[in-house]
């Protein structure tokens, strides 16, 4: 199967460009770690005040989910920096006048994201566990916030990958990254619990996106498999991934032609 | 030898309206070195584009190898090796890397194709810095990696815009060589582009000559040339004031010389014959009293058929110009 194969070359060119890259791997895996220390060494008073957490977690336990997913969608939107590297250089068409599979183009750079971002969150879900936050639902629900954390990576690099294909422009990229990055984490479920937050900021939180898939992850870590938030949580990033990857889709077919 | 690529009444128009190739036709000969030679902006890239299967043609037609670019366009990307003007080695893999997964594109086996990257790496002088990242290397040896690059699955037809575009004099003899090499010793039919007149001149068998979008003149550097016309002879005279009347009086009579003009070093006498005329004007021009300083026969370059065809010289740039390496580096 040749798509897979060429897949499997896209993926691994651009895991030894991460590896050999020292500084930008060194950040890569540094990022998780200390946002996972800055948060809950910053809010961890918050198991203090009575009815703002639920009963018996703590600030860790609670706020484990949203970096991880803080992390996931940072790297996600940072990913059409890479395409717009390989069209700048002129390698995207030095691929294109090859046999190579065109799909696997997009499918080795978002695979080799998912597993970039999937190594972060292991580290950032060993730390926490060196903390003190553990996973109740065990191995098995590690391995679907694995795929839940990758999921959602995939159906936000969709809009990087997009910009970037359009505009062919990293500055662009890396100022809508930023610019989209805050106001969706902190107007989320991720890093405070809504209880806390203002009305209006409650109700942007109950649609945004993010907090679907943070109270997910947060199901499987703190409440179990509570099928009736996680099911939602697919739902939504299938449906984010829908709309990011035809874009992406889009514009990758007028790249190619 | 039949003809591997055929080009029909090519056009392409951007969406801005510009007409970057205009009702152009061709053909390259199987193991032909063919030249596409042009300035800046003329269609030689819009029209390697096309032919590599980069960019769709607005209408016309174009074969390659008897497969159709529009409908098969798959089928010849697995005979075509390309080399785009700017350089496209990653970096932040080896060269042996970079080859490796140009072969992995191109669904080579791994035993044939471990082979023939230890062959090229040899072909381009390479082999010592095989394992060594190619951003560490030297902009000649990037070329020469790009160049490799393209032959991986060894194509029947190798596409090549401007390869030695920003290159130091010596790099560019060792890329001329190996094309050589390739086009004479392995049979590879070669389409190239260049703003080098010399390139052309030195490498290419069939040449085409395109200026804003339309070809202004095909066929071999020679007949070319011939179209020109004569040939140049360029004569010195000791006593040129004295004497220049006497020895044109001589000459004119001689057969094949077209004209005489007056020039720096004395006079200059186009012929179509001028080589075999030389001996005669010396021999007549001993035997009166006049002495000669200097007998410079030329004869017409490609710069002379670009000047013809178009009214104006193709560049003023010289050919040497500094190298590309030495950008980026601390001197």
């Amino acid at each position: 199967m040749t798509l897979l194969s060429d897949t499997g070359f896209i993926f691994v060119r651009y895991l030894k460009k991460l590896v050999r890259n020292p500084i930008l791997l060194f950040f890569s895996l540094a990022q998780p770690i200390i946002f996972l220390l800055l948060f809950t060494q910053l809010l961890t008073r918050l198991s203090n005040f009575p009815g703002i957490l639920p009963p018996g977690v703590s600030y860790l336990e609670f706020a484990t989910a949203g970096i991880l997913l803080q992390n996931a969608f940072g790297s996600a939107l940072q990913s059409g920096n890479s395409i717009v590297a390989d069209i700048d250089s002129g390698f995207l068409q030095k691929m294109l006048v090859t046999p190579v599979r065109r799909p696997a183009i997009l499918l080795g750079r978002l695979t080799s994201d998912a597993f970039r971002v999937a190594v972060q969150s292991a580290i950032i879900l060993a730390l926490a566990y060196a903390l003190g936050a553990y996973v109740t639902t065990g191995i098995i629900g590690i391995l679907l916030i694995f795929f839940t954390i990758a999921f959602f990576g995939l159906a936000w690099s969709g809009i990087s990958l997009a910009i970037g294909m359009k505009t062919r422009s990293s500055e662009t990229v890396f100022a809508i990254g930023g610019f989209l990055t805050f106001p969706l984490l902190f107007l989320s479920s991720a890093l405070f619990p809504t209880s806390f937050l203002p009305t209006w900021v409650q109700d942007v939180s109950n649609f945004n996106p993010i907090s679907y898939a943070v109270n997910a992850i947060r199901a499987f870590m703190i409440n179990g498999y509570d099928w009736g938030t996680i099911l939602p949580a697919w739902g939504v990033i299938a449906l984010v991934a829908l709309v990011t990857l035809s874009a992406t889709l889009y514009q990758f077919r007028k790249v190619v032609n | 030898m039949s003809d591997i690529i055929t080009v029909k009444n090519l056009v392409e128009v951007y969406s801005d309206g510009n007409k970057a190739v205009d009702d152009i036709s061709f053909s390259v000969k199987e193991g032909g070195f063919f030249g596409f030679l042009g300035p800046n902006g003329a269609g030689k890239s819009t029209t390697i584009k096309i032919l590599t299967t980069l960019l769709r043609k607005t209408s016309g037609t174009v074969t390659i190898d008897g497969y159709d670019i529009t409908n098969e366009a798959s089928e010849i990307r697995k005979i075509i090796g390309v080399q785009s003007q700017e350089t496209t080695v990653d970096g932040d893999l080896t060269g042996k890397e970079n080859l490796f997964l140009q072969g992995h594109f191109q669904q080579m086996e791994s035993a044939k194709l471990k082979k023939r990257v230890n062959e090229l790496l040899q072909l381009v002088g390479l082999e010592s810095a095989a394992d060594k990242r190619a951003k560490n290397y030297s902009g000649g040896m990037k070329k020469r990696l790009d160049l490799a690059s393209s032959l991986v699955h060894e194509p029947k037809i190798l596409f090549l815009d401007e390869p030695t575009t920003g290159l130091d004099p010596q790099s560019r003899t060792a890329i001329w060589s190996y094309l050589q090499k390739l086009n004479k010793e392995e049979g590879k039919t070669i389409f190239l582009t260049t703003q080098y007149l010399e390139e052309a001149d030195k490498l290419c068998n069939t040449l085409a000559i395109i200026d804003f979008g339309k070809i202004v003149a095909n066929g071999t550097p020679q007949e070319l040339k011939r179209q020109v016309g004569a040939d140049s002879i360029r004569i010195g005279l000791e006593n040129c004031e004295r004497d220049r009347d006497n020895a044109k009086n001589l000459i004119k009579s001689m057969i094949g010389v077209k004209e005489i003009l007056d020039s720096e070093e004395c006079i200059n006498v186009y012929a179509e014959n001028a080589s075999s005329l030389i001996a005669d004007i010396v021999r007549a021009l001993d035997s009166t009293d006049i002495r000669l300083t200097s007998v410079t026969f030329s004869q017409p370059s490609l710069d002379d058929v670009f000047v013809k065809q178009t009214g104006r010289r193709i560049r003023s740039e010289a050919l040497v110009k500094a190298p590309s390496t030495m950008f980026g580096r601390v001197r």
